[in-house]
């Protein structure tokens, strides 16, 4: 017995001595003060390296002997990345976060408010922008830049079809797509390319009727899906679907991306983001340009999804006053105009110019800036409701009012 | 009568002994402790804070500031409540029973198939199995996507021109039916190979003899199958789909991947991708330490047999 428990009184001893070496190993690092690191997405990678150079030697002459160290992430999982760097340390200064996903990390204390009006432009950033980045009265999110939605074609088939002038209404698009499959018999090929479950297009449609997703009444969220207006917009988006395009009802706009349907020579326009008209291949570059989707009344764009970027620096930052520094090279009106000649819309009003890109944005919708917004989106509410829509698996009304109802709780949540 | 003297020498032999038996005693201790202390750094650390986890609200706010609020039970009572749990858990398990069934099945067949043919067809149908296993599952994901792709997948093209009826565009992912059941394939496929090289290898135990002298009493196939060969397997089959079981009902990769994140919704959730939702997608760290804690309890009910199994084959040994 007593053998035993002397075995055991060293089993404890030798466990404890391993797990007090566990958590020493775990111990924080320090920071060094003389470099930051920036995270930015893969898409100021590949789309203007220059100006991220330009707005590191800019800081650099003015911080002589610190470095910038850029590091390049993912959307699909750069806020998992960055939860482990909340959780263990080893974080960025700045982060650069999608506009959908600043308000459940401000509402978390995840990022240090900054002072607005030391940016550039700031009394002038774009209004859906600004807002993706101030919570509770101040601000966190510095405004990057915008991208709104356009329609991409192929100027042959349009011509081909009889096309003599690009489409004023939804109405008039749905019928000129009626001449496009005409002349265009191939299997599976769609006049405009619509993913059935890209929602950021199709509540294009609900905001173009007048509808809404969820809108705060005396402090709680309330759906605003099933209402008549909302409804009226989710039976065109339908309607508008079932006459343009042969895409699957259940995917979303990655799988398969448009631009590779349209590279395949399977559609004869698409919606997306400007930049779409990078990657239409070879052979369809020079007959490739690009509208403004029209809105159900005449002479007035259907409102597009304002997407963009802002820059954050973290709490967990030991360089916070360089992070903004940083930011404010990146941002200045300089910069801005870098990403402006690359097809971007810059942050300010009192920059913006004349490009497609840019007159789409005149007319755009914003999510809901709630905390748990986000959960809708990853919890793909919308997506599952626009698949029960175009599948016939429910009524308009039956998957408008389940999907609002859901919404509502999920916003609702404290 | 002279009185017992203890001599020195018989003190020093009488310590020397107890020191021995202490020693030898200890040995087998000494022995199972480094293993007991690995398990318990590397499964018992992270258990216990799994645990402390389990009993406080921790998301998104308490992770920036490192510390949670405790909450006592209430992840757990929210989580039972929860009618999404329930169901997850209805659905898990006839998936499960779906996989395991079909795995064992088809991997039982494929197993005596193998006894029967050529030596050749031996070869390249374990060469076929063989490279099943070694393909990882991300990998072997993609492409099942791709053949079942909506637009040119190889899938829909064969069924079509082998007058199936038309496929062209016909969409695999519609519906959670039909979305569990790729699923379930995939699994089934990848599962195979494990299976039926486990099994060949224990019907090699299954002495000819024995057969023969039942064929000599007039057993044929099914007869022969039931009564030699299947209670020589029995072992092995038992183990095996304990086994699968723990697997099928915990897989997360598989559904994850191939039914696509933009697809994920609760009347498709599996146990597991139930729990990466839940508590990693919407930054309820609480929550989702409840969630594998109970999935972790559910599958060691579910190894017991397993465990036992191992233990009495050890014993008989």
């Amino acid at each position: 017995m007593k053998r035993r428990s002397i075995v055991a009184l060293c089993l404890v001893a030798v466990l404890a001595a391993a797990i007090t070496t566990a958590a020493t190993l775990g111990a924080t690092k320090k920071a060094t003060a003389s470099s930051i690191t920036v995270w930015l997405q893969v898409d100021a990678q590949s789309g203007w390296p220059g100006v991220v150079a330009a707005a590191n030697q800019q800081f650099q002459s003015d911080h002589p002997g610190t470095t910038v160290n850029v590091q390049y992430q993912n959307w699909g999982d750069h806020l998992q990345k960055f939860d482990a760097t909340l959780a263990g340390g080893g974080g960025p200064d700045v982060i650069e976060m999608g506009n959908t996903e600043m308000t459940k990390y401000m509402a978390a204390g995840a990022f240090a408010a900054l002072d607005k009006t030391t940016f550039d432009n700031s009394a002038n950033w774009l209004k859906g922008l600004a807002a993706s980045g101030a919570f509770g009265g101040k601000t966190y999110g510095v405004p990057y830049y915008a991208g709104s939605r356009v329609v991409t074609y192929r100027t042959d088939l349009f011509k081909k079809a009889g096309i003599k002038k690009l489409p004023a209404t939804t109405a008039q698009y749905m019928a000129d797509a009626k001449l496009l499959f005409a002349k265009n018999p191939k299997k599976g090929f769609s006049s405009v390319y619509i993913a059935g479950t890209d929602w950021y297009f199709a509540m294009s449609f609900v905001f173009d009727y007048g509808g809404g997703i969820a809108t705060q009444v005396s402090g709680k969220w309330k759906g605003l899906l099933a209402s008549p207006q909302s409804i009226a917009g989710l039976t065109a988006y339908k309607n508008f679907f079932l006459a343009t395009s042969r895409g699957s009802k259940t995917t979303d706009e990655s799988h398969p991306n448009a631009y590779d349907v349209y590279a395949q020579g399977l559609a004869a326009s698409m919606i997306g983001p400007s930049w779409f008209n990078c990657c239409v291949g070879k052979a369809y570059t020079p007959t490739t340009a690009q509208f403004v989707m029209p809105g159900h009344v005449k002479g007035q764009a259907i409102p597009g999804f304002l997407g963009g970027s802002d820059l954050a620096v973290p709490v967990t930052s030991s360089n916070k006053a360089l992070a903004t520094d940083w930011i404010k090279d990146f941002t200045n009106t300089s910069s801005e105009k870098g990403l402006q000649a690359k097809g971007n819309i810059p942050n300010a009003t009192n920059l913006l110019g004349t490009s497609i890109n840019e007159r789409a944005a005149a007319r755009s919708w914003f999510v809901p800036t709630a905390k748990h917004w986000v959960d809708v989106e990853n919890g793909n509410i919308l997506r599952n409701m626009l698949a029960q829509i175009l599948t016939n698996k429910l009524t308009i009304q039956q998957a408008a009012s389940s999907a609002s109802d859901n919404i509502a709780s999920v916003l609702n949540q404290p | 009568m002279v009185p017992a003297v203890e001599t020195t020498f018989d003190r020093s032999r009488r310590r020397r002994r107890f020191w021995n038996r202490t020693l030898q005693g200890a040995v087998p201790y000494g022995l199972i402790a480094p293993i007991v202390v690995v398990i318990a750094v590397i499964l018992g650390y992270p258990l216990y804070w799994l645990v402390k986890l389990s009993t406080e609200r921790y998301g998104l706010f308490e992770l920036i500031r490192h510390s949670g609020t405790s909450i006592g039970l209430d992840n757990y009572r929210s989580v039972l409540r929860d009618s999404i749990f329930w169901h997850t858990l209805l659905r898990t398990v006839i998936f499960t029973a779906a996989n395991v069934t079909l795995t064992m099945v088809i991997g039982t067949l494929l197993a005596l198939l193998l006894v029967r043919v050529s030596t050749v067809v031996r070869i390249l149908l374990s060469s076929g199995l063989v490279l099943v296993w070694s393909m990882p599952v991300v990998v072997a994901v993609q492409i099942w996507y791709w053949m079942t792709n909506y637009q040119n997948g190889v899938v829909n093209y064969a069924l079509t021109k082998l007058g199936f009826g038309n496929f062209f565009q016909h969409d695999w992912y519609a519906t959670t039916f039909s979305q569990l059941s790729l699923t379930t394939l995939l699994i089934v496929w990848g599962a195979l190979p494990f299976v039926v090289i486990t099994l060949y290898a224990g019907l090699a135990q299954v002495p000819r003899d024995l057969v023969e002298a039942a064929e000599v009493d007039g057993a044929r196939g099914w007869r022969v199958f039931l009564d030699i060969t299947l209670p020589i397997l029995r072992p092995i089959l038992l183990i095996l789909t304990s086994l699968s079981i723990i697997w099928d009902f915990g897989v997360f990769t598989q559904p994850y991947l191939l039914i696509g994140q933009s697809k994920i919704v609760p009347g498709n959730y599996l146990m597991s991708v139930y729990l990466f939702e839940e508590g990693y997608f919407k930054s309820d760290y609480g929550r989702g330490a409840a969630i594998s804690l109970l999935m972790l309890l559910m599958v060691a009910v579910l190894s017991v047999v397993y465990v036992r199994k191992m233990v009495r084959i050890g014993d008989a040994q």
